[in-house]
């Protein structure tokens, strides 16, 4: 997202104190943490729980009238190539398959829940997609390398949810942040978002290697990874080929072959070039998956 | 491109590259190892032997204290996470890979870290991971590329749903049911790991049974013992569609009509060589019509400079024969005696229980000698399998029929594995039966079934002329 560099001075002055009470507030345990919504947290516990069937996931589903025609949307999009119209949830749930269908319906119910910013729903947008495009990347990285793919989605998909919960905390402190461009807000967003994200994973009992890699998915940081499922370093390349494909302009494509992650995911050239060359099936994903 | 030159060059670090290496360093001569991975190990240590066989050992334990927990009065927690299990795996997996790596640098082995392809029939070509090349001359060369699952076409491996023995390395549950897909090595060892673990585990294959190669009396032992954990065997089938349901189960089709509903699948239909980017034409090389590098019985390649070792030069794909062939190589390459009779190297099969042989088999003694002594020890008649609760499994003890001196061991049972180890002493020292009676073992121990099965075969050959004939097999 571009940033920009004229910023007024009272500006830098209410970015200053609210680096402050952010500061104070990760310090002392203060953040206004907003619950795990219902359906998601179901979702997410029916996700990981290998008794599950889809017969469950699909009575969660249309109990929630808004997940539901989400669902239904975006089973119907051309990103999932439906044989013919899908028309009835179960016929969605039997197109998608149980696990992606979890992905979308934790997904959605997220965005629809839990952080609706007024004022910042493109930005809000923009973060989710991001966040999709890395999950959507990061199963492919996982493939690539005959990982099993099964954990990639999620991490990749949690690994920024910091960014909108601080967002939802300097928004909600109505008085200082009120009208704030967007520019002084961001660099606030990337300076706290982890920690951020990390206290809400732990509130959310997110699975333990989303939490590892929320916490560790930045480039200096993966190497104190010890998950086996190697969720903070796939996340990491996963977000950086996110970065690549949605804004082009923030990334050279020299600059993506020489990130040592790469090197350290022992992916040769020709397998970047593959990863690249996925752009075209990533993209309509995202776009479909955002509500 | 500066070319560096060096007495050996040797491509890939698994078992059999490992060996060249060591081998040619002890020799004396300067030896370079190229690994396109970042570790060295090779899919030995990261994909295959010893991750495979860290999750067997936690499964058993697991099914030990499932077993025993109510004699000691504790409970297992339902839900022990696979990530558990997985992270004693990396552990392993890890510890081992940085000895393999000590043991070349102690050794003076210079290590480089790319794919490796021929430019020449002497020279070698590096690309590394960052895209830069670099080229080495050998005046011997060494194959030692491995293999990797095969997957034939129309089966739609996703490492999600539907995976292969690299990918189901890292699950992140247990799923409640396996369909495997295979009736070899690889496939009886993970349907068997995971049937102990409370998977419900479905083996297909066109083979009436698992493991058609091996002595028939052993894969017996071994069918029962997965059928008693749940496991369920298809023979003579043929695989008609294998899909993922786009919902929760992996749907596989058989010819014969019936249908197989699983959570996941495993792939295990044997390995093919790695050979793509090495492009062996440029050596004056061509591949034999499976794939494979072709070599004699020295490993060596109709380029006589060039060696091929280990799996890319086909079965019995073990890492055993693997290091074997690569000291073995390199010895004829150096004009060294290889040694060792590559017939005495033991066979060692994972499943549970294990299963291992030496020497011939029955029936490969009657074809040399036209008949064989056997004589058997069940391992319920032996102490210590019945104080450590482990009490199925026989051993076979072949022998001459003229001569009585031991022609093979045949294994099945927990310890299999390790207890061979004897009867391969015995064959290279060519050792009698009576010897296995006049010696004393510790008492109790396992290896006591040696002693009684050596009785066995003494007891029933009331004469020479009644020895177990080829018609009476
Ligand atoms: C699940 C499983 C269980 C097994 N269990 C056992 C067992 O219990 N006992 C047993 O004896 N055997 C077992 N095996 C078999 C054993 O792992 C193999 O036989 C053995 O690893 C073969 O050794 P190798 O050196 O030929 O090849 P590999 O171990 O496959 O090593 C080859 C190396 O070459 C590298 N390479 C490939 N191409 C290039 C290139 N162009 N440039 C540079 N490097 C390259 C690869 O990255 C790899 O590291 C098992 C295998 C599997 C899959």
């Amino acid at each position: 997202m571009p940033t920009s560099s004229i910023v007024a001075s009272t500006d830098l002055d209410r970015a200053d104190e609210l680096r402050h009470v952010l500061t104070r507030r990760l310090d002392e345990g203060e953040l206004d943490l907003p619950l795990l919504p219902h359906v998601a947290n179901q979702v997410l516990t029916l996700a990981h729980d290998p008794n599950a069937d889809a017969g469950k996931l699909a009575t969660l589903i249309q109990q929630d009238q808004a997940l539901a025609a989400q669902i239904l949307r975006i089973a119907n999009s051309p990103a999932y190539l439906p044989r013919s119209p899908i028309v009835s949830l179960q016929q969605a749930i039997a197109w998608l398959g149980l696990n992606m269908l979890a992905g979308i319906a934790f997904s959605v119910s997220l965005q629809s829940g839990v952080f609706k910013i007024v004022g910042y729903e493109r930005e809000v947008q923009l973060l989710w997609r991001h966040a999709l495009a890395t999950g959507l990347y990061g199963k492919e990285i996982a493939r690539r390398l005959r990982h099993n793919v099964e954990n990639a989605f999620l991490c990749g998909l949690l690994h920024t949810i910091g960014k909108p919960l601080i967002l939802h905390v300097l928004v909600s402190d109505r008085q200082r942040s009120m009208r704030l461009p967007w520019s002084v807000l961001e660099p606030l967003i990337n300076e706290f978002h982890i920690p951020a994200g990390v206290r809400l994973a732990e509130a959310w009992a997110l699975p333990d290697p989303v939490q590892e890699t929320i916490r560790f998915y930045q480039d200096d940081r993966y190497h104190e990874a010890r998950s086996p499922t190697k969720g903070a370093v796939i996340t990491c390349l996963a977000d950086h080929l996110a970065t690549f494909l949605l804004d082009p302009a923030e990334m050279e494509e020299d600059a993506l072959r020489a990130l040592p992650v790469i090197r350290d995911l022992n992916l040769y050239p020709e397998d970047l070039t593959a990863l690249l060359d996925l752009a075209d099936t990533v993209r309509p994903s995202v776009e479909c998956l955002i509500v | 491109m500066t070319t560096a030159h060096y007495d050996i060059v040797v491509i890939g670090s698994g078992p059999a590259g490992q060996k060249a290496a060591i081998q040619g360093a002890k020799a004396g001569k300067r030896v370079a190892l190229i690994e396109q991975e970042f570790e060295v190990g090779g899919a030995c240590v990261y994909r295959g032997t010893i991750p495979s066989k860290t999750l067997r050992e936690s499964a058993l334990q697991m099914s030990r204290f499932q077993r025993t927990a109510e004699v000691f009065e504790f409970k297992l927690r339902d839900d022990v996470k696979v990530a558990s299990l997985m992270s004693r795996l990396d552990h392993v997996v890890k510890t081992h890979g940085r000895l393999m790596n000590d043991q070349l640098t102690r050794n003076g082995i210079e290590r480089f870290h790319g794919r490796a392809r021929f430019a020449t029939d002497r020279e070698v070509q590096i690309t590394t991971v960052e895209g830069t090349s670099l080229r080495l001359r050998g005046e011997v060369i060494v194959i030692a590329t491995g293999s990797r699952p095969r997957i034939p076409e129309s089966i739609p491996v996703d490492h999600e749903h539907i995976l292969d023995s690299d990918s189901i390395l890292s699950l992140v549950y247990l799923p409640k049911s396996l369909t495997v897909l295979g009736g070899g090595v690889i496939a009886s060892e993970y349907a068997s790991i995971f049937a102990i673990l409370g998977v419900q585990v479905t083996m297909i294959d066109t083979a009436d049974r698992p493991l058609r190669f091996l002595d028939q009396e052993l894969t017996d032992e071994f069918f029962a013992a997965f059928y008693k954990s749940g496991g369920r065997y298809v023979g003579g089938q043929q695989i008609e569609e294998v899909a993922w349901d786009g919902c929760s189960r992996v749907v596989t089709r058989l010819k014969s009509g019936e249908t197989v509903l699983s959570e996941k699948l495993l792939v295990a239909l044997g390995r093919v060589a790695n050979v793509e980017s090495l492009d062996v034409q440029a050596a004056g090389l061509d591949l034999t019509s499976r794939g494979l590098i072709p070599v004699n019985h020295q490993c060596q390649t109709p380029v006589p400079h060039i060696y091929a070792v280990g799996d890319v030069i086909g079965p019995p794909a073990l890492a055993s024969c693997a290091m074997e062939q690569g000291r073995r190589a390199v010895r004829h390459a150096l004009g060294l005696d290889p040694g060792l009779d590559p017939e005495h190297i033991p066979m060692g099969i994972y499943t549970v229980p294990e299963i291992s042989s030496v020497g011939l088999s029955e029936q490969e003694a009657v074809g040399r000698y036209g008949g064989a002594l056997v004589g058997r020890a069940h391992f319920h008649e032996i102490a210590r399998s019945q104080i450590s609760g482990m009490t199925n499994g026989v051993l076979k003890l072949v022998a001459d029929p003229t001569t009585e001196r031991i022609l093979g061991v045949q294994i099945v049972g927990e310890g299999a594995t390790e207890l061979i180890h004897i009867g391969q002493m015995a064959l290279l020292n060519r050792l009698h039966v009576e010897s296995f009676v006049d010696t004393i073992f510790n008492f109790p121990t396992l290896a006591e079934a040696y002693r009684v099965a050596a009785l066995d075969l003494l007891q029933r050959r009331p004469s020479r002329s009644s020895v177990i004939s080829r018609d009476g097999l």
